[in-house]
C-alpha cells in the first residue's frame, strides 16, 4: 500500500485559509465587465419599433399598441442580450443585478411597464392627441 | 447500593459520550471541510441535525414490517449497553473476567441490527446495503479479534486479576513488555486496528454499505425522522466506543497518576484525557482517511481484508507469541 498523494495536500490545506466567499456576510463575488444581469427598460427612449419583440427568443416582450411601447416580464428572460443589441435607441440595457429570487413570479421586480403605468401613459397620450 | 451507583454511572457516561461523540462529528466535519479549503458547518451542527430529525415526520414504508421501527431502538439500546463495557480512561463499569467477548458481541450486534432494520424496510436499495454490510462484518472482525485476543493473552501472562477483561489495559500496557518482537508486533497490530476502526465506522475506503452516491445511503435508505435520529446517535456512540477500544489497547496512559490526583477527580481527568486521545485516533482513522481516500468496491475491500490485513494481523500475533513461547522454550 502506498501513501496517497493527496495526503500532503490535504494536511497543508488544514493550515491555509478557506478559499471561499461567505456571501451573506460579505459582498458577493464582483460581476465582470459586460455581465448580463436584469434587463433595464427606459420607457421614454422607446420608439415602439418592435425589433425587440422580433428578436427575443423567450417571448419576454409584449407590444402595447395604444401607447406604442413594449412591456416586459423578466420571469422568462434567458439573459441573451439580443434585445439590447438590437434596440436602435438604447432603450434597453443590461444591469449588474443578479439577486432576483422572489416568492411570486409576477413580482414587481420582474416587470417593466405595469398595467397602471400603461393606463397613465395612455391617459397622457390621449390628452395630447 | 453498588447497582445503583453503576446505573447512575452508566447514565452519566451515556450523557457524556452522546455529547462528546456528536461534538466529534461536528469537529470531523469542520476538519474535513478545512482540508478541502471550505469553511464547513458550525461545530455544533450534529446537534442541530439531531434535533431537526427528531422533529421531522417519520415515514414508515408500506412494505416494512415491525422490526423496521424496532431496529433503531434496539441499536441505540445495544450501543448504550456497550458503553458499560467500554474502557473510557478507567476500567469499564462492568469489567469482569472475559468481558471482551461481550464487548465484541455488542459492537457487532449494532451492525447486525442495522442490517435487520434495512432488510425489514422492503427497499432493494437498503437490501443491497445490508448485504454489503454483512460481507464487511464477516471480513473486518477477524483481524480485530485475532489482535485483541493475542494482546489480552499476552497481558494475562503478566499476572492480572481479571484476564481477558478490557480493564487489564489499565494494569499493564502492551508497550511495557518492551522486547523488540512485541514492539514490532504491536506496531503492526496498531496499523491493523487503525484499518479496522476505519471499516468499523465506515469511512474512506470502507464507506461501502452506506455509499451515498452509489446505493443511496444503503441500509439507511428508508429511514427518516426520529428513527434516523436514533440510528445516527447510536452510530456516533459506536464510533466513540470503537475508537475507545483502540485507545485503550495502544495508548492507555492516564494523566491522574502523574498529577497525583485520586478519587472522582482522577476519573474526570482520565476521562477527559481519554476523550482527547479518542479524538486524535479518530482524526487519523476518520477525518484524514475520509478526506484522502475514495471508496473501494466491495470485492476490493473484502480482498484487502483477507489478503492484506488478516495476514498483517497474523504476523503481529505471531511476533507477540514468539516472545512468550520463546521464553518458555529457552
Ligand atoms: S435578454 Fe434575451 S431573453 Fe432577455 S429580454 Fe432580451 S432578448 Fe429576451
Ligand atoms: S427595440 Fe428598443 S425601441 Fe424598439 S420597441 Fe424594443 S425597446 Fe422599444
Amino acid at each position: 500500500m502506498k501513501i496517497p498523494p493527496t495526503l500532503s495536500v490535504v494536511l497543508s490545506n488544514l493550515l491555509k485559509k478557506p478559499a471561499t466567499n461567505p456571501f451573506p456576510h460579505t459582498d458577493p463575488v464582483p460581476t465582470p465587465e459586460g455581465f448580463r444581469g436584469k434587463v433595464v427598460y427606459h420607457v421614454d427612449k422607446c420608439i415602439g419599433c418592435k425589433l425587440c419583440v422580433t428578436v427575443c427568443p423567450a417571448g419576454v416582450f409584449e407590444y402595447v399598441e395604444e401607447i406604442k411601447k413594449v412591456t416586459l416580464w423578466l420571469g422568462r428572460c434567458v439573459f441573451c442580450q439580443q434585445c439590447v443589441d438590437v434596440c436602435p435607441t438604447n432603450a434597453l440595457e443590461m444591469s449588474n443585478e443578479f439577486l432576483l429570487a422572489t416568492y411570486d413570479k409576477y413580482d414587481d421586480n420582474l416587470r417593466w411597464l405595469k398595467d397602471e403605468e400603461i393606463e397613465e401613459l395612455r391617459a397622457k397620450q390621449g390628452g395630447k392627441t | 447500593m453498588n447497582i445503583i451507583y453503576i446505573t447512575l454511572g452508566l447514565i452519566a457516561i451515556y450523557l457524556y459520550v452522546s455529547f462528546v461523540s456528536l461534538l466529534w462529528e461536528g469537529l470531523d466535519r469542520k476538519l474535513v471541510a478545512r482540508m478541502q479549503r471550505r469553511i464547513g458547518p458550525p461545530i455544533l451542527q450534529p446537534f442541530y441535525d439531531f434535533l431537526k430529525l427528531l422533529s421531522k415526520e417519520s415515514i414508515i414504508p408500506r412494505d416494512a414490517n415491525k422490526l423496521f421501527e424496532l431496529a433503531p431502538v434496539l441499536a441505540l439500546a445495544s450501543s448504550i449497553a456497550l458503553l458499560a463495557y467500554t474502557p473510557l480512561g478507567f476500567e469499564p463499569l462492568l469489567a469482569t473476567k472475559g468481558d471482551v467477548i461481550v464487548f465484541i458481541y455488542l459492537l457487532t450486534l449494532i451492525a447486525f441490527i442495522r442490517v435487520i432494520g434495512a432488510v425489514s424496510s422492503g427497499s432493494p436499495y437498503a437490501q443491497i446495503g445490508a448485504q454489503r454490510e454483512i460481507v464487511m462484518i464477516a471480513s473486518r472482525e477477524v483481524p480485530m479479534m485475532l489482535g485483541l485476543f493475542a494482546i489480552l493473552w499476552r497481558l494475562s501472562k503478566l499476572g492480572v486479576e481479571k484476564p481477558f477483561s478490557l480493564g487489564t489495559f489499565y494494569q499493564y500496557n502492551i508497550w511495557e513488555i518492551g522486547t523488540p518482537a512485541t514492539i514490532v508486533g504491536t506496531l503492526i497490530l496498531l496499523v491493523v486496528f487503525i484499518f479496522w476502526l476505519a471499516s468499523e465506522i465506515e469511512v474512506g475506503y470502507f464507506n461501502i454499505p452506506e455509499a451515498e452516491t452509489e446505493v443511496a445511503e444503503g441500509p439507511m435508505a428508508e429511514y427518516s425522522g426520529r428513527h434516523l435520529a436514533l440510528f445516527k446517535l447510536s452510530n456516533a456512540l459506536k464510533e466513540f466506543a470503537s475508537a475507545s477500544l483502540v485507545v485503550a489497547i495502544f495508548f492507555p496512559w492516564g494523566l491522574s497518576g502523574y498529577l497525583g490526583i485520586s478519587g472522582i477527580g482522577a476519573l474526570i481527568i482520565d476521562l477527559l484525557f481519554h476523550t482527547l486521545k479518542v479524538f486524535a485516533v479518530l482524526f487519523v482513522s476518520m477525518s484524514v482517511f475520509r478526506a484522502v481516500t475514495g471508496r473501494l468496491k466491495i470485492t476490493q475491500a473484502v480482498g484487502m481484508f483477507w489478503s492484506r490485513i488478516i495476514p498483517m494481523s497474523l504476523i503481529g500475533v505471531i511476533l507477540l507469541a514468539i516472545d512468550v513461547l520463546g521464553g518458555v522454550i529457552a
